[in-house]
């Protein structure tokens, strides 16, 4: 194995712009094409690491031991092996294939992470909030919780930003629990 | 059923079964209406959502101020339009989404969305409907 790992046109957090991502032992860093700050990250602090499909290709979403979360999308499918073993090999943690629910379907089970809220469809995640992107949430009606996006980085990344979802949540829901208080 | 009265039977529909069966543009994060597939894609937090149209309700669009907002209502329980709870559900003890709203500086493009979505949505109850008379 190589001692530096290089990939091109990967997107941090929703980037407009791709950069260059590079991983070694002690950890990765990322830097936009054009030129800017570099973003860099310790391997130690890497608690683990998920695989899926996003928008521009393949992502990979770094789970840190500070709950904060990272993601770098753009990826092939064919680097997948290569990075699993770099995870594996240099950060300690596994790559998990975690695959999106496809099904089209509105239904399925709210789920309270550390770090964000998923929405689960026949135990596949469909997608994904982090708790960081919610300026507000409230008891729109019965059993109706509206959750709120403020100019969060991810929630307004595209040319359509969105500005609110709302939940249908049967039985006896506490505001608590639509907080994630519980968790 | 042995009562003489009809029940509504939920029947299962599928977007895609592989993720390669996205429409390209997805990679731009915006809304996508793929006709093909009866789905409208959303972008959640950047990444691409499948909502089949049968999960769709209806889709409007507004304006305010230099903004546009696309307001997706989805089909759920206890929304009373019509005969009550009419439409069958697989689980009505389930978590629902029940509207997403996007907002864009480009209302022409909304107005362009709600259309294709409305239409995509006329079309499928056709079908359904077509489909139903034959069965009959």
């Amino acid at each position: 194995m190589a001692a530096i790992e290089n990939f091109d046109n990967i997107y941090l957090d929703l980037s407009k712009e791709g950069g260059k991502c590079r991983f070694a032992e002690s950890g990765l860093g990322w830097k936009p094409t054009t030129g800017g700050e570099p973003f860099t990250l310790q391997g130690s602090d890497i608690s683990g690491a998920q695989w899926s499909r996003a928008a521009k290709g393949y992502e990979i979403k770094i789970l840190l031991r500070n709950s904060n979360i990272v993601q770098l999308d753009g990826f092939q499918q064919e680097d997948f092996e290569r990075l699993t073993k770099l995870f594996k090999n240099w950060y300690s943690a596994t790559l998990e294939n975690k695959e999106h629910s496809l099904r089209g379907w509105n239904w399925g089970k709210a789920e309270f992470g550390k770090a964000e809220l998923t929405f689960n469809v026949q135990n596949r995640p469909a997608f994904e909030i982090p708790y960081s992107e919610i300026s507000n949430t409230n008891l729109a009606g019965r059993n109706e919780i509206a959750v709120e996006f403020g100019k969060g980085k991810k929630a307004s990344a595209g040319k359509d930003q969105m500005v609110e979802m709302r939940f249908y949540i049967p039985g006896t829901t506490t505001r608590k629990e639509a907080e994630g208080g519980d968790a | 059923d042995q009562n003489g009265v009809e029940i509504k039977k939920f029947k299962r529909f599928e977007s895609y079964k592989r993720d390669n069966q996205f429409p390209p543009k997805v990679r731009d994060m915006g809304i996508v209406v793929d006709q093909k597939n009866a789905t409208v894609v959303l972008p959640v937090m950047g990444r691409p959502v499948p909502f089949h149209i049968n999960t769709i309700k209806n889709a409007s669009k507004s304006d305010e101020g230099e903004w546009s907002f696309l307001r997706i209502n989805f089909l759920s329980p206890g929304q009373g339009v019509g005969r009550k709870d009419d439409q069958p559900f697989e689980d009505a003890s389930a978590h629902f989404v029940r509207s997403l709203t996007f907002r864009s500086t480009d209302g022409d493009r909304y107005t362009e969305i709600a259309n294709q979505i409305s239409n995509l949505k006329r079309e499928s109850v056709k079908k359904e409907q077509e489909k139903k008379d034959m069965e009959d």
